[in-house]
């Protein structure tokens, strides 16, 4: 009964906009004059997920930044001993030709996986809109599936499709006549490797792409559509026009993200061969993985890291700024 | 908004305050320990033994012990993830090669003063000298073995080779007859000889007067470009190519399919491995028990055997390990006698006991007896691990040799540079 008798008594105070104001202006004299507390408060109340916030995600970006101004092989981590070495790690790192070689790698990688994946993505998420329903639905599904795929397991299965013996590829391409294919190596260079890699990482991302677009395609609405098809509008024109303005930010946003999903790529190009033949395919996240891991140098991983966020900042600048700038706007 | 900074501040501080604290180190061993933790390798020491082991140390001492077998591939990563937690393992087993970079770092309790109880006066020169640092001693020497050809005597006797080969010539013979044997079976693999085999390599490179790289005024070269380590290179070529009409892939090594599978699917004629490789391959398929035996490596002169890697394992306790004085019971107790026999039983030799009488019983023991006296290892250094953790210049090179990628004298050129700068 209370409960019922609270509502009620809500109910109507609900209904009193009008009221608000002089509240409100009522209030805020008395508010000034409730001291520090007063004004702390809403802070104080934000403090606890600010600082589970800061202590998940801030610390440890910290932590690296910390850790690459000091010598931290597997001696100093397990004693505990702290060493300082100012810009040491950075100036190893970045006399060694092989950082340099690498870093343009990972670029080239990112950008041209990057393009792949979201021309794909959007290819696709166009294709959805003129679909029948239920040939829509069966993509769908089958991008989920591949989607909810785990990347390990996705990769194995890439790595059986390659296989230089039993692979289905192979075989299949032997079948059609293609002798030369018998027993071929795809890994034989990192220029190849990285090609199965990127396709493996484009099969694993369009999903996500082509479902995000495709929810921005579906919020045009179709009198605009109608309006350019009445104007004699061509296909290429009406995406100009009517498609490409509605969803241009949307694109810019899922480029941006995938930008930042590809750079940092490890687990698909480990399994794969571990950077090689030869180091070949060893990008950024594969060189830091061996200097800190494998060779216990966490000083200068550390220092890669920066330098990998530092060329990520480099890369999204112009994304970034506009970012910052439509909010200042709003705000 | 001055407000907010402030706060935001203070939390960094706070956060940084606060997570600081969990770092702080323990070591040395506790009056009571309950549990000592106990990591081996997978493959290194029989079931048979480790079961009685550890029962015989829980019921004399009351300490539980907790046994976990690990894995190889990766465990260079895997130990330097877990030596640097708060909660190490008391008892862990490192490959001779790479004892002395986790000992140079500290990480490994230092051993000298209790040789005694580890049997002492009876270890390995081999492995003694891998865990040896500045003359101080930080492991104790569990096993060692090292590799022989392993091969099918049926299909042998099939293809009509009567006797095992005894220089590198027969060999490639008999896997010329046997490959012609087995024609019609296009899986067929007379050798299975994955293209980074490197411990197999070092064998032929060392056969040839060749070797990995060489100490001046404290400073190592690689040696992969001299004409002696450019003909192993070669015997390796020479026995990958006359192996079968399918090649075995040349960027897998023996790990990355177990090769023990591929043999344990009676499509192999020979396989140069381990014993606990051929015991693997023969749990998958018992039948092979009866029709398996082993040579030793062939040499190119006649009539003797290649020099071999002398594979093996210590053991040693983290310097961080809570229980260390547990630890130190555990590994006495394994040092003794009736431990070490069965280790030779199980087809090792054996790291405290210089008994080999339960080794030379079955034949890849004897083969591996025969060609052990022959023994080398990889550069003693801390700065031999550099070499073999990550990506390793002599699997870069034999892949791309083999592939045809690079030509022996640029593969080989581009290894020994990678050696002399990952040892500098």
């Amino acid at each position: 009964m209370t409960a019922v008798k609270t509502t009620e008594a809500a109910a109507p105070a609900g209904d009193l906009p009008p009221a608000l104001p002089p509240a409100v202006t009522g209030g805020a004299p008395k508010r000034r004059r409730g001291g520090a507390f007063d004004r702390a408060l809403p802070y104080l109340l934000l403090a606890p997920a600010l600082i589970a916030i800061l202590w998940l995600i801030g610390w440890p970006v910290v932590s690296v930044f910390v850790t690459s101004f000091r010598q931290l092989n597997l001696g100093e981590l397990v004693r505990g001993e702290i060493v300082w070495t100012g810009f040491d790690n950075y100036v190893t790192v970045l006399q060694d030709e092989r950082f340099w070689e690498v870093a343009l790698r990972t670029v080239l990688f990112t950008a041209s996986v990057v393009v792949v994946s979201v021309g794909a993505g959007l290819g696709i998420a166009l294709l959805m809109r003129v679909l029948t329903p239920w040939v829509r639905i069966a993509l769908q599904i089958a991008m989920l599936c591949a989607w909810a795929m785990p990347i390990l397991a996705s990769t194995t299965v890439y790595q059986w499709m390659f296989d230089q013996n039993y692979g289905i590829l192979n075989k299949t391409l032997v079948q059609l006549g293609f002798d030369s294919f018998a027993g071929y190596s795809w890994f034989s260079s990192g220029t190849s490797t990285l090609s199965v890699v990127g396709l493996l990482i484009v099969w694993q991302a369009i999903p996500f792409l082509a479902f995000s677009l495709y929810a921005g395609l579906v919020g045009i609405p179709r009198d605009l559509y109608e309006a350019a098809g009445i104007d004699g509008a061509t296909g290429w024109q009406t995406f100009r026009a009517v498609t490409w303005p509605e969803i241009k930010s949307l694109l810019m946003m899922v480029t941006f993200l995938s930008t930042l999903w590809d750079f940092k790529v490890f687990t698909q190009i480990w399994v794969f061969r571990e950077g090689g033949p030869s180091g070949e395919s060893t990008t950024l996240p594969v060189l830091q993985y061996l200097e800190g891991i494998a060779k216990s140098h966490f000083g200068v991983a550390a220092a890669i890291s920066v330098l990998m966020m530092v060329i990520l900042g480099l890369i999204t600048f112009q994304y970034l700024r506009k970012l910052l700038q439509t909010e200042e706007g709003k705000i | 908004m001055k407000g907010w900074k402030g706060l935001a501040a203070g939390a960094a501080a706070l956060a940084v305050a606060v997570s600081g604290c969990g770092t702080s180190t323990n070591s040395g061993s506790d009056a009571e320990t309950k549990e000592i933790t106990v990591w081996l390798m997978d493959g290194s020491a029989p079931t048979t033994l480790t079961d009685a082991l550890n029962k015989e140390f829980e019921d004399a001492n009351g300490i539980k012990v907790k046994y976990e077998v690990q894995k190889w591939t990766g465990i260079q990563e895997k130990l330097t993830t877990a030596l640097a937690s708060s909660t190490p393992p008391d008892v862990i087993e490192l490959g001779n090669t790479q004892t002395a970079s986790f000992a140079e770092q500290g990480t490994l309790a230092d051993l000298t003063a209790d040789a005694e109880q580890f049997n002492g006066g009876e270890w390995l020169g081999g492995l003694k000298d891998s865990l040896t640092l500045n003359g101080k001693q930080f492991g104790v020497p569990f096993y060692a073995a090292n590799r022989t050809v392993i091969y099918r005597t049926d299909l042998l006797e099939a293809a009509g080779v009567a006797k095992a080969p005894t220089s590198r010539d027969e060999w490639i013979d008999a896997i010329g007859k046997l490959k012609a044997a087995n024609a019609s079976n296009p899986d067929f693999q007379a050798l299975y000889l994955p293209g980074q085999s490197w411990y197999f390599l070092l064998s032929l490179i060392w056969d040839e007067g060749g070797d990995i790289a060489k100490l001046d005024n404290g400073k190592w070269t690689g040696t992969l470009d001299t004409p002696q380590a450019k003909a192993g290179f070669e015997a390796y070529k020479a026995l990958y190519d006359a192996s079968a009409e399918k090649k075995v892939p040349a960027d897998i090594d023996e790990a990355k399919p177990q090769q023990m599978e591929v043999f344990g699917t009676g499509n192999v004629g020979m396989m140069v491995g381990l014993p606990w490789e051929l015991a693997g391959a023969i749990k998958a398929k018992p039948e092979l028990e009866k029709t398996t035996s082993a040579f030793p490596i062939p040499s190119k002169k006649a009539g003797e055997s290649a020099p071999v890697f002398l594979g093996g394992s210590n053991l040693a306790i983290p310097a961080s390990s809570k229980n260390a004085d547990a630890a130190k019971k555990y590994l006495a107790l394994l040092s003794s006698k009736k431990y070490q026999d069965m280790l030779a039983e199980g087809g090792a030799v054996p790291g405290t006991s210089k008994d080999t009488a339960k080794l030379q019983t079955t034949a890849i023991g004897k083969a591996m007896a025969d060609s052990s006296p022959n023994g080398k290892v990889t550069p003693v250094t801390p700065k031999w691990a550099a070499v073999e953790a990550g990506q390793n210049p002599l699997k870069d090179a034999l892949t791309a040799y083999l592939t045809g990628a690079k030509s022996l004298d640029q593969a080989t050129k581009d290894a020994s540079e990678a050696i002399t700068k990952a040892m500098a």
